[in-house]
């Protein structure tokens, strides 16, 4: 008999391999915990629960309830699409989603476990202490269906080292400042880097949205009321484009993303981006930036019209936890939310750099001593705002909106003629 | 074949026609099924006739991502038909260091697309790029791919020639280097020049290595998409949008299943009208040969 017959697959050996390979696969996660908790998340969720600063928050956790997390994390856009694919489906092995308090609209909220009835049974510890503002993001039709976790409210950031260098004493207090500084700090650095003033990316509503407010304006305002000040977001969107023709902005803001404004900064290539206060710490990692301790943040300034008159709402994005209405085991999955939301977790996520939610960690002197941004995010958050609310067709009104602003600032459309377009193809898409 | 004979053979054939079925026919009917449909999350489908279908023929931003598309595949189809088929005449007629120079040539196809957009991405940076910065030193213009659409449209369109050149240049290789070289003995005994040789021999033999190369980029290229999303993202103000791109807007952005179907299906059929012309010229160039 040959070698090779010898070793010859038979249908036996085939299924009896196939069979013990599955069992072995199987057996670590049946040995591992009684139960399985499927969490859909944005990877900087898992990181501050489990592996920032603060170490692994959910430890006691799991121990208590017998319980393993596995976590399935996502970009922001493909955790959303994932998220509501798993909701829509017959059942889901998923329990927990997190969700962008600008998706639920009445058909995604319906996707959803009410939680008003878990709250009730066993409540969250001190939740009034969760900020109002956040929780109402997530009440749909007079019902709960998520516990906010994380907020990124937005602030000027701005490189100090660079400011100096071409002898700015202070960052800017008024819009005005903010146009002149910039311009003043586009120039080629001692170090040969060629500086923009300010880097922002150009497929998020955010940031013409904040020029807007800064002049008193907003693109669509929480009862669906679009551009309610049509001068305002043309002055907003007019100074873009004066950053814009000035270099002030970099000739490829068509094409540049939020990891750029990031990147660019670090490497101090822009003196100012606006960015979630959240960020201060990787922007100030002395592994990937190059001005360690010198990028600092302030509010977004308002224009020197407005200036005292009213405070300045900057945009402010926030997650929270749900749970899916197909899933199984949702008991435990309301733990889980309990858990996170409790003030020793939310404490714990913020010094690993997670925007808190409760009004009581900003409270914390420790926290405060150890995070020079907490005042000051605190102050923000207080007038904060999201950039647009929820609504079926939001996503599209927001590319027609990024796509006007863009032909606006790049000067391929004048920003009167811009700012009536929004208008005129954005406002069939709204609720009536 | 009688009715005991098909019971005999189905078992033998049903993996395969399962198979079919489960992965391209009730997908195909499902997809066919929602572009009839307005669909989304938390949505029950709802019957609207063909309206997705007028709504996505009558939307500027369809239109414009259908001429982006034609123009971007034609011309960087026929540019890799071009270059191909010059370096597999030159490699055919003896190179030095020829296992090499294949490996270079070959080497673009090993690349994924995402590293090829980021390294061309650095390169190609209007600001630091080494290219760019070469272009500046010689006096000479650079590529503005992120601010002007026309340069972005180039950009991809040379990134998309360069990707998938190996491709015909590998199918035109083969097919010249299975030409017997008898032919071109006798020719040039004949007395015929090289450019005679070339046009009636070279080519009439490369006919359906061409033709073949030909179907299959135009249907790959019409697929184009991450080269476009990754290097603009269809920007500026959606003016280098190409349909896959567009697609993928209404599927997972918008979430309108809808009209992303709709979509979907007039690119199945776009596709398989720029195919027609050359499957009818394979098809009576294998009849011919069947005499």
């Amino acid at each position: 008999m040959s070698r090779i017959d010898d070793f010859r697959f038979t249908r036996r050996a085939l299924l009896g391999t196939a069979l013990g390979g599955a069992a072995m696969l199987a057996a670590p996660r049946a040995f591992a915990a009684g139960k399985t908790l499927n969490v859909l998340s944005h990877k900087v969720h898992q990181t501050v629960l489990t592996a920032g600063k603060s170490g692994d928050l959910l430890e006691g956790w799991r121990k208590a309830n017998d319980a393993e997390i596995v976590w399935s994390t996502f970009d922001s856009n493909p955790l959303q699409d994932r998220l509501f694919r798993e909701a829509s489906l017959g059942e889901t092995e998923f329990n927990v989603g997190f969700l962008i308090d600008n998706r639920p609209t009445a058909q995604i909220a319906s996707l959803f476990e009410p939680l008003d009835d878990y709250l009730a049974k066993a409540p969250i510890e001190d939740f009034k202490d969760i900020a109002p503002g956040l929780v109402q993001a997530m009440t749909i039709q007079g019902k709960l269906i998520g516990i906010p976790v994380r907020h990124a409210t937005q602030g000027l950031f701005y490189n100090e080292a660079l400011l100096e260098e071409q002898g700015i004493k202070a960052p800017p207090t008024t819009l005005e400042e903010l146009v002149e500084q910039a311009k003043k700090l586009t120039f080629k650095s001692a170090a040969g880097t060629p500086v923009v003033g300010m880097v922002l990316a150009s497929d998020l509503a955010v940031f013409p949205v904040m020029f807007a407010r800064a002049f008193g304006g907003d693109y669509i305002t929480k009862d669906f009321k679009l551009v309610p000040e049509p001068e305002a977001m043309e002055k907003g969107l007019s100074v873009m484009k004066d950053m814009f023709d000035a270099g002030a902005l970099p000739r490829s803001y068509a094409t540049t993303s939020n990891d750029d404004q990031v990147t660019w900064l670090q490497q101090g290539r822009a003196a100012f981006t606006v960015l979630p206060f959240a960020r201060n710490a990787q922007l100030n990692n002395p592994q990937q930036s190059k001005f360690p301790g010198r990028i600092k943040a302030v509010e977004f300034p308002i224009s020197s019209a407005l200036k005292g008159k009213m405070p300045m709402s900057a945009v402010v994005e926030s997650w929270a936890m749900t749970i899916l209405k197909n899933s199984r085991n949702k008991d435990l999955s309301w733990s889980f939310l309990r858990e996170v939301s409790t003030k020793r977790a939310t404490l714990g996520m913020a010094n690993s750099g997670n925007g808190p939610v409760r009004v009581s960690t900003y409270a914390d002197p420790d926290f405060a001593a150890a995070n020079p941004l907490a005042a000051v995010e605190a102050k923000v958050l207080a007038h904060a705002r999201g950039a647009f609310p929820p609504f079926p067709e939001a996503a599209r009104a927001q590319s027609i909106f990024l796509e006007e602003v863009q032909l606006a600032v790049l000067g391929r459309k004048p920003v009167k003629q811009a700012v009536a377009d929004i208008r005129a193809r954005v406002q069939p898409l709204l609720p009536a | 074949m009688n009715l005991r004979k098909a019971a005999e053979v189905l078992p033998f054939i049903a993996p395969v026609q399962a198979l079919v079925l489960g992965v391209i026919v009730i997908p195909s009917a499902f997809v066919v099924w929602m572009s009839f449909h307005v669909s989304s999350f938390g949505q029950a489908p709802q019957f609207v006739g063909w309206a997705n279908y007028l709504k996505i023929l009558t939307d500027p931003a369809f239109l414009r991502s259908l001429g982006n598309t034609f123009l971007i595949v034609l011309t960087a189809v026929h540019v890799e038909l071009l270059v191909g088929l010059g370096m597999a005449l030159l490699f055919a007629s003896g190179l030095p260091w020829r296992r090499y120079l294949l490996v270079a040539v070959l080497a673009p196809y090993a690349v994924s697309e995402v590293t090829a957009v980021a390294m061309w991405r650095f390169l190609f940076d209007p600001d630091l790029g080494p290219v760019t910065m070469v272009l500046q030193s010689l006096n000479l213009p650079i590529l503005d791919w992120s601010f002007e659409p026309s340069h972005a449209l180039i950009m991809v369109g040379l990134l998309t020639v360069w990707l998938h050149l190996p491709f015909t240049f590998v199918i035109l290789y083969a097919a010249r280097l299975a030409i017997p070289k008898d032919l071109y003995e006798a020719a040039f005994i004949d007395g015929a020049t090289r450019l005679q040789a070339f046009a009636k021999i070279t080519l009439p033999l490369l006919g359906p290595a061409i033709v073949i190369a030909l179907l299959f980029r135009y249907i790959f290229a019409f697929r184009l998409f991450s080269e476009v999303w990754l290097l603009t993202g269809g920007g500026p103000a959606r003016s280098t949008e190409v349909v896959a791109v567009y697609l993928y807007e209404e599927a997972f952005r918008f979430n309108a299943f809808g009209t992303a179907a709709a979509t979907a299906w007039i690119m199945v059929l776009i596709s398989m009208l720029l195919a027609a012309g050359y499957v009818l010229i394979l098809r009576r160039e294998t009849a011919a040969d069947a005499y």
